[in-house]
Parts: structure tokens; sequence; C-alpha cells
């Protein structure tokens, strides 16, 4: 991440050296090392968006299929009985109660959804029926109120394949969209097929891997070396 | 050239390779060996494995009057201790003296044959404890449905899926006190098993008394109420009775309880997934999911890629055809509403299981390695009539068990519907 623009304006000093209005910076200083980032929002760029909504077009009510969001950003219903705990892991508090919090896990990442009609969640008889949660006494929908126009589903996380940051342009999350919606087409007995295939093929692999280590074990003519014949 | 020389060749292509038995046994490319030997209970001997648990917080949290008021007594951490014993697992492999006639009988094609079988069987080998794993602790691979000759019908969820053709299995009854292959004297072994279509199995010998219901086991087991190894559906289970590592699970209900969204039969749905994982955050900390992964069967991931709201495994396998260099984001693993998912065709095809392996465990009593007698680790089989059969038998031996120290670090669907066509 770029640096803040508020350090990134004091000019930096050489070693040794200690500005005038050393005082006031001492405090600004310690104020600045004590601040700690708790929670860092970011809100999506209107070109990407824009992008997204070429991609993935409008849902029934105009909005559009996909969007991206920041992982602090992204809050939803969270209710029933919490535990709380301290950094130790030791029990604090036992509430029952309805809380937003964060929806994904990896806060500090972009995340691609897409819209899902509310009917994917049943009637709202149902999803009361459901996700009502008691505890103590009292009862919780623990998901919320029912979607009534639908709710925003989690499909990607911009990350790397080690888990690492990726940074969000408009090209990586068009092409995440346009890929899901070409996957649709194909028939679901098709997307199975592929599902066991990827499973056959972690099989293969073993099987390769195997024979190669077994191969190292014992080589070809026990380990002689080669002799060249001219 | 004399059959036990023979066995000799063997027995030094098996001690060329033996230090790989291990490293082919644990690729963590399965469940089993993803969850790792935990290294403060890496060996024990053959008394039980104790884990101490800490069951209930001490401490008395109040308000009191400052004006000469009692502040009360405190309290201390409640523990209580969970118990681990060893079950010990093997795997027979047999090379037939048709092997040696087959490849010349000469020493380098002996020498391949050896290094085949040993990888085959520890492939099935891994297989074999794989499909443990699903289990309930008691070595259940399946339940009858229906029994018609020598076929039979398997129940949903497991289906035909915890076995393979080839397989000694017993018969029990439902209620697992009667073996039904001993009180026959029968040995039942598996001739074929479909478990995609019609789930069904098709064995040699059928024990009398044998009906819908009954249930099959791996071999090895005897008595009532078998003991196997501790799968995720014993360490992953929202019961408040019987026991759990040797603790009454009816004292602890809520601590050993595992939290549980009954699907009711139907599709998985975004909510099921988000109700699960919030009942893990809830009870550990909102923050508290780094490290869980989505386990299950191949059904449900496809159920999860008929939501449309994930990026399908035909653009994930390279169907997509582009070659482009966004396809790199792919290759990481697909996530269900941002957990990692873990698929397996040995899973239950009717449930999730949202796993966090850094409270799982293997406590093993002794590692895989051939089995050894005297330095020995090919002997030869004996035919019928006393004499050399024209066969030479080894071992994949192991002892271990699989422990959690934190039932209510996971989370369970189950119930779900399988989705259409298989």
């Amino acid at each position: 991440m770029a640096e803040p623009k508020g350090l990134a304006a004091i000019p930096r000093l050489r070693p040794g050296e200690r500005r005038q209005d050393s005082a006031r910076n001492d405090n600004l200083q310690n104020l600045v090392g004590k601040i700690q980032v708790v929670r860092e929002t970011h809100d999506t760029p209107e070109g990407v968006a824009r992008r997204l909504e070429a991609a993935g077009g409008r849902n029934r009510f105009g909005e559009p299929n996909y969007r991206v969001v920041w992982g602090w950003n992204r809050l939803a219903w969270i209710g029933g009985k919490f535990e709380d705990r301290d950094a130790h892991g030791d029990l604090v508090r036992e509430v029952v109660e309805l809380r937003l919090e964060p929806k994904y896990p990896q806060v500090n990442r972009w995340h691609v959804e897409r819209w899902v009609p509310p009917e994917t969640y049943g009637s709202p008889r149902e999803w009361y029926a459901n996700t009502v949660e008691t505890a103590n006494g009292a009862s919780v929908p623990a998901l919320g109120p029912y979607p009534e126009r639908g709710e925003y589903e989690h499909c990607f996380t911009l990350q790397g394949p080690k888990g690492d940051f990726v940074q969000l342009t408009p090209t990586i999350v068009e092409h995440v969209a346009r890929a899901i919606e070409w996957a649709k087409r194909f028939p679901k007995a098709k997307q199975r097929g592929m599902l066991y295939e990827k499973e056959s093929r972690e099989e293969r692999n073993y099987e390769e891997w195997a024979y190669t280590l077994m191969d190292d074990a014992a080589p070809a003519l026990h380990g002689q070396p080669f002799v060249t014949v001219k | 050239m004399p059959a036990q020389q023979n066995a000799n060749v063997i027995a030094l292509q098996l001690e060329k390779v033996r230090d790989k038995v291990p490293l082919l046994y644990e690729r963590d490319d399965i469940l089993l060996t993803m969850i790792q030997q935990r290294g403060d209970v890496e060996k024990i001997s053959s008394r039980n494995l104790r884990l101490p648990l800490q069951v209930n917080p001490g401490g008395k949290a109040g308000s009191y009057n400052a004006d000469g008021g009692d502040l009360g007594r405190g309290s201390g951490t409640q523990y209580d201790v969970a118990q681990v014993s060893p079950i010990f697992f093997r795997f027979a492999i047999e090379i037939t003296k048709l092997v040696e006639y087959a490849t010349t009988g000469r020493e380098r094609a002996i020498e391949n044959a050896a290094k085949r079988e040993v990888a085959n069987g520890m492939k099935q080998f891994r297989a074999f404890l794989d499909k443990l794993i699903q289990t309930a602790g008691n070595g259940v691979l399946g339940t009858i449905s229906a029994v018609s000759g020598t076929t039979f019908t398997m129940t949903v969820p497991c289906g035909a899926a915890l076995v393979y053709p080839g397989q000694t299995i017993q018969i029990y009854d439902t209620t697992l006190t009667t073996n039904r292959n001993i009180a026959a004297s029968v040995t039942t072994n598996v001739v074929t098993a479909d478990p995609i279509t019609t789930q069904q199995i098709s064995v040699d010998n059928v024990p009398t008394g044998t009906v819908a219901t009954d249930v099959i086991v791996h071999d090895g087991l005897s008595g009532a109420q078998p003991v196997s190894l501790y799968g995720i559906k014993y360490h992953q289970n929202n019961s408040t009775t019987g026991t759990w590592l040797n603790l009454n699970r009816a004292t602890y209900p809520v601590q050993l309880q595992t939290p549980r969204v009954n699907a009711g039969n139907a599709a998985l749905t975004p909510a099921n997934v988000r109700l699960a994982i919030n009942k893990v955050r809830k009870a550990l900390g909102i923050n508290h999911l780094s490290k869980l992964i989505a386990y299950m069967a191949v059904e449900q991931e496809h159920a999860w890629e008929n939501l449309g709201i994930t990026v399908s495994s035909i653009i994930k396998e390279g169907g997509g055809g582009n070659g482009n260099d966004l396809d790199l984001l792919f290759t990481g693993r697909k996530t269900m509403s941002g957990i990692p998912i873990k698929s397996s065709v040995n899973a239950d095809q009717t449930r999730v299981d949202f796993l966090d392996l850094a409270h799982w465990g293997r406590a093993v009593l002794k590692d895989i390695d051939f089995y050894e007698v005297n330095g020995n680790t090919v002997f030869p089989i004996y035919g019928a009539s006393g004499g050399l059969a024209a066969s030479y038998i080894f071992y994949f031996d192991t002892a271990f068990q699989l422990w959690s120290d934190s039932p209510r670090s996971g989370a369970y669907i189950d119930t779900l519907a399988r989705p259409s066509g298989y």
C-alpha cells in the first residue's frame, strides 16, 4: 500500500538532525506511533463498477448483477448468542443480539460478489423458520431480516495463489464476471464431469509422483554410472 | 529359481524403497494427511494419550457494594481429560509367482514389480484410511437398504463410496451387535462398487441372515460396538449423549457440541453456508476463521457451482481455452464464501464440514512402515496342504488415532440434497 499522504508530506531528516519544532513533532510522532489502524475502508472505484455492470448486466431491480467490495466495507447481519473473548481467547461475556460484522474473513482484500435473487433463500416464512436462533429466552434471526431484494453473495476474493494481496483493476474483475457467466452456459452434466475429472487427475498425479519416487529410490542400472559407447 | 530365493530378491527391493514409504504415505493431498502429527503428541505408548481440555473458564464476575459489602469468593478454570487410544491398521499385498514368470524372472523386472506393488498398495491404503476418516468411529462403511442375491443397494449418504472392489468386509446387524460373517463363518469380499449412479455393491458371499438396515464394516473388527478410526462424524457431532474421547457428552453438552445446520433435505444455499460459518464466529470470535476449510463431497462442490456464484471448474481446469494470464488468479483454491474448499470423492455426499485443522491431530503409536518380524518383511504363503503357495506377502502397518481438542471450532451442514443427475 502507498505511504499515507500525511506522513509523506513531512520532509525527511538526516541522521542526527533535529527539527526546531521538535517538541511538537515528538508529540506527533508519539501519536502516530500509537495509532493502530484497526479498520481500513475503501470505496469501489466508479470505473471498476461500470466495467462490472457492462460485463454482468443488471438485475430486476436495476442494480448491477456483479459488484466488488472491500472486505472491511462489506458488513452483514449476524444474530445469536455471541461469546466475546479477550486476546487470550478467554470468555469475557455472552450476549444475545444482532450485529453488523464483516461478512468475509479476508477483511483486507477485494471481493467480487454476484447478486442472488430472493427466491434462492425461500419464502420469508422459510427464512425465519431456518434462521431464527433462540438463546437465553430471546429469538434472533441469525442472518438478519429476509433479503427481500435478494443479496450479493461471494464469488471470488482477489488474492494470489498463496493469499497475497492483488490490487483491484477493472480488467481482473471483469474477467471474473465474464468467466462465471460463460461457465453458466455449459450443461450441468459437463460441469459435474469436470469435477470428477479433477479428482481423477489428482489420483493420477499421485500415481505418477509415487512411481517417480520409487524410481529415485532404486535408479536404473542400480545407480551404476553410464558408459558412453562410441 | 527356488521360491525362497525369489522372496529374498523382493525383500531386497522392498528394502531399497523402504525410506520412501513414509513419503508416499504422508503426501498431504487427502484429509488424513492434511491432519498433522502434532509435535506434542507425536509418539504415544500403548497407554491412552491424554488431552487436557479447558472445559469451563474460571473467575467470578459481578458488582459489589463498596460500602463494606462482601466481594465473595472466586473460582478456577475447570479442566477435564480426553483420552485417545491408537488403532492398528494394516494393508496386505501379495505378489504371486506369476509375476516372476511374466517378468522373465530377472532381478530388474522383479524390482519393477515390487516398486509398482508398493506404490499401488500405498495408494489403496491411503484411500482406505481416507474412507475411514469419513465415518463415525465405529468402522461402518455403509448401510444396506436392499438385498438382492449378492447385490446390496446402499443407503445415501455414503452409498457405495467407502468400499472398493476386492476389499474384505463384514456385515453387522443395525445395532452393531451381531457379526453375521463370524456367525455364518463366511468371508465376504466386494466384487464391484458403483458409488456414483446406482449406489450398489456386489459381493462374493452373503452371510446368512443379512437383511436391509444391516451395516458394512471393514475387515479386522470384531465383537459388539467395534471401535475404529475416529472420523469426521465422530468429532463433528452435535449429540449430547454417548461418549467423546472417553468424556461423557452429557457432562459437557455445550463444550463438546459441534455447531450444526440442518438443511432439511434441501439443496445447498448461501444461507446455509453463512449460518454454519457464523456459528463458529459467534462461538470463537468474529475474526476466527482463518484456518477453516470447507470439506465436502464432489456432489456438494457441484451444488455450490450450480448456484452460479463461483468460478466453475470448467474455467479453473482450463476449459475456457483462453490461456489468459488472468487465469493464473484461478489457480488458487476455490472458496465457499471465502473459506477454501477441499473436496473428496469419499466425503459424505449430503454434508459440508467446516474444519479447523489447527485443532485436529494424529496420535501415532507406530509410524507407517513394512511389517517386520526378525528383520524379515516378505513372508511366504502356505497352501492348504501345508506346502508353499506360489506367492509371497508383505504388509504396511501403522497405529494411530485422530483427535480434536475443540469440537466447537468447526461446524457442519447435513441432510443436504444431492444435485439432480446423480
